[in-house]
């Protein structure tokens, strides 16, 4: 009896062995921004077809988390959505890790609204007015009289302090205001649950990445301009910021850590990038 | 009491036993029938041409010869709808020739007026495409509408001209609409350069997603606003209404007719979900890295706490006379039960990678170790109590006939626990199969290469059926196009918790059966 349970678990065990095939890759390692975890995926599948001596793996746990893993050295490219801060340097530098910065694709950040809200346009003011508390009810921004429902992202995504940076920052009297966001905002993890939140609540207002706008949201005019290829390129539209892949250094030359980082440079990766739904660097 | 009312408690006690089983057993269906139905999906469906174009060229499973049969069938049935998006075209330029022509007209008028307007049609030379030509017109017949010269009815031509080109702008939007809709629905059109990510090569895999995208070919979504006290209503409204009047009015009754011939729907039981890689971030494929994913991680788990796990339980019950120390121990133990699963998955982080570095980032070791922590308690405490359950006159018996402890432990007690500590096994198996924080930091990752076998696998992360639901549910960019694999991934995870718990009533009836005869 027992040798049948041993026949059967050395099959299992020589059937798993044998499914796989031994095979001893490079590997570069990207920890981070769930923003960039879309162009990240494709670009590592894609650079995945073309050497496929090369072992991609793409994790997702946000800007910080990325940049944190950078530190600790155990990611090759840290993946983010905002630019590193004073303090992550100097705490990187002082583990001897010099980051550096390419800046992969240009993101908007859409203001989201349930489809079957009337409201379309925004000002900035508008917006900071609504995740401070100070607007709380459709009807005062022309809408119906419905209450706010105020969705944001954690303060760990890079997402969340680019949105706090150009909207909840302001000048008053020549003098930078940074405004608290209201106590009642709800805060999600991620891009696709910000979607989510505002698809099925028909009072919410939320903001998410380019590419993760659909049919099943509606992107607000803010300042009259509506966010798209041309508008976040051009600069027009007031929430916008480059997405970014930080290494160690350059890397060095004809690595494949430095071909990575270069594929939004080439004419496929473009296409990549604008075909996921986010704004190329380059012009081609 | 008397008997009567004793028997009518009684009965009213079983009456609501009976009751609140139904209730979880309402539940439990309530749970899993969507699950099995929505994960069944992913396995059987109408897979349309696209799905088995997919498969010959990525996974190069189909007959080739009918495959290609079938294309050029479609293709033939596809032909028509590209030709009169060419007529379009053709049409739009006939018209804009038109225009041209009547703007030339407007440059041969008499003085500077027809100088500065023949300069502007110098610039159509240069322009490259369609739309660019049109935007040059536009600006030649917005200036003529400002001319204030003596000649008579140039300014009533100039706004006839305007009008037949703001004709042709308000089309663009919805012919450009219009093509990428096709192209969702059809794949890239004849002629048109591969694209480079695989969700644009093809069009839809799977009728029932067809379908939406047919509808949405067929009809606009609007939103009525009228009212901003109130929430917008929804109404669609024809899309052959944007196109009245040109050639492309004839394209929507083809398409109604020729729906299913377009993409030859045929039910496709799909089984290699279960054994193909993911292509495209989940868009087609399976989701068999994942499955294996979950089996390495929970098999490593077993691995390591179980040998720990039993010997912590045997100290505790045979080796101890009682007192604080030991009921710290267990006390321990038990909080250690009640921790949350994502404190778990911090201290993988902080302490197996960071700290002791069993590996340069994210692993299965990690992930295994991390997991194996959290269902320590659980072997420990289930070992334990069956550990006790061993009568008495067991251990007493084997002692008398002169057996050591350690030998009365190993011979006696541990084959009649044995029962009992399995189940408490395959219960945690159960567990770390569906964990999902203690992974995320220490495991888990969204996309990567090769698979590898069991002994590789250790020092590289892995996909892992728990962490890449959530990863799709919460962050994938399209994720409303594959709620299938959603759902399969579900049925997948539950069914493998499912069978692993039949797993230990089998082999727990099997054991108890042995030891009883």
């Amino acid at each position: 009896m027992m040798n049948k349970y041993k026949k059967i678990l050395s099959g299992l065990v020589m059937g798993l062995i044998g499914s796989t095939t031994i095979v001893s890759a490079e590997e570069i390692a990207l920890d981070g921004s769930t923003t960039v975890g879309p162009i990240a995926k494709a670009f590592a599948e894609y650079y995945m077809a073309k050497s496929p001596d090369v072992n991609v793996t793409v994790s997702e746990s946000g800007s910080g988390n990325g940049a944190k893993s950078l530190m600790n050295g155990v990611c090759d490219i840290a993946s983010m959505s905002r630019f590193m801060k004073s303090s992550e340097f100097k705490a990187a530098a002082e583990k001897g890790i010099m980051p550096v910065a390419h800046a992969v694709a240009m993101d908007g950040l859409p203001v989201l609204v349930h489809p079957s809200n009337p409201v379309s346009d925004l000002t900035v003011e508008q917006v900071r007015k609504i995740y401070m508390g100070e607007i709380n009810n459709w009807s005062q921004v022309g809408g119906p009289d419905r209450e706010i429902v105020v969705v944001s992202r954690d303060t760990n995504s890079g997402t969340y302090e680019t949105f706090y940076g150009l909207i909840m920052t302001h000048e008053v009297d020549g003098k930078k205001v940074k405004e608290k966001i209201m106590n009642g905002a709800e805060y999600v993890g991620s891009n696709g649950a910000v979607r989510q939140r505002v698809q099925n609540t028909l009072s919410a207002i939320g903001y998410a990445g380019l590419g993760f706008v659909d049919r099943s949201v509606k992107a607000l005019n803010i300042n009259g301009v509506y966010p798209d290829r041309g508008t976040v390129a051009s600069g027009k539209y007031p929430i916008a910021r480059p997405l970014y892949f930080f290494t160690d250094g350059y890397p060095k030359l004809g690595s494949h850590v430095y071909s990575f980082v270069t594929i939004h440079l080439t004419e496929e990766g473009q296409e990549i990038v604008e075909d996921i739904g986010f704004v190329p660097v380059t012009q081609y | 009491m008397r008997l009567e009312t004793r028997k009518l408690l009684d009965k009213s006690f079983s009456g609501l036993g009976l009751f609140a089983i139904l209730i979880m057993s309402g539940a439990l269906l309530v749970i899993l029938a969507p699950i099995f139905k929505r994960g069944a999906e992913a396995l059987f469906f109408e897979g349309t041409v696209e799905h088995r174009r997919m498969l010959l060229d990525k996974f190069e499973r189909g007959n080739r010869a009918v495959l290609e049969e079938e294309i050029a069938r479609v293709k033939a049935v596809r032909q028509p709808i590209y030709d009169i998006l060419d007529r379009f075209e053709d049409e739009q330029t006939h018209k804009l020739n038109e225009i041209i022509r009547a703007c030339e007209d407007l440059g041969n008028s008499e003085g500077s007026f027809g100088k500065r307007i023949k300069r502007r049609l110098n610039r159509l030379e240069r322009a490259e495409t369609f739309y660019d030509r049109l935007k040059i017109v536009r600006d030649i017949s917005l200036r003529a509408e400002k001319y204030n010269g003596p000649v008579a009815d140039l300014k009533h031509k100039a706004k006839v001209i305007t009008e037949l080109v703001s004709q042709l702008e308000t089309q663009k939007e919805p012919f450009f609409q219009l093509k990428e809709i096709l192209h969702e629905l059809l794949g890239p059109a004849p002629g048109e350069d591969l694209p480079v990510l695989i969700r644009k090569q093809y069009g839809q895999s799977r009728w029932d997603r067809a379908q939406v995208k047919l509808h949405l070919f067929f009809n606009v979504e609007t939103w009525d606003y009228s009212d901003p006290s109130k929430m917008g209503q929804l109404s669609y409204t024809p899309r052959v209404e944007q196109f009245r009047g040109t050639v492309l009015e004839e394209l929507f009754p083809y398409v109604e007719q020729n729906q299913k011939e377009l993409l030859e729907p045929r039910w496709t039981f799909y089984w290699g979900f279960l054994t193909d890689k993911s292509m495209d971030a989940h868009m087609f494929g399976g989701i068999m890295p994942e499955v294996l994913g979950t089996v390495y991680l929970t098999l490593g788990a077993i691995i390591f706490s179980v040998p720990i796990g039993i010997i912590a339980a045997i100290y505790l019950t045979e080796y101890t006379r009682g007192g604080y120390m030991v009921s710290f121990l267990r006390s321990c133990i038990s909080t250690l039960a009640g921790v949350p699963s994502i404190v778990f998955g911090l201290f993988g982080l902080a302490f197996f990678i960071n700290t002791v570095q069993v590996s340069s980032s994210k692993s299965v070791l990690a992930g295994s170790l991390t997991l194996a922590l959290l269902v320590l308690p659980t072997i420990i405490r289930a070992s334990e109590e069956a550990i006790k359950a061993v009568p008495q006159t067991y251990k007493s018996a084997a002692l008398s006939l002169g057996a050591g402890k350690w030998h009365t432990v190993l011979t006696v007690v541990l084959p009649s626990a044995l029962p009992g500590i399995l189940t408490g096994i395959v219960i945690s198996m159960g567990r770390a199969a569906g964990e999902t924080a203690p992974i995320i930091f220490t495991a888990a990752v969204s996309v990567m290469g090769a698979l590898y076998n069991p002994i590789e696998a250790l020092s590289h992360p892995t996909y892992a059926l728990s962490w890449n639901i959530f990863n799709l549910s919460t962050e994938h960019e399209a994720v409303d196009e594959i709620r299938h694999v959603q759902f399969g991934m579900v049925m997948v995870l539950v069914m493998i918790v499912l069978l692993l718990n039949l797993t230990a009533i089998i082999v727990r009836a099997r054991i108890s059966k042995k030891l009883q005869t």
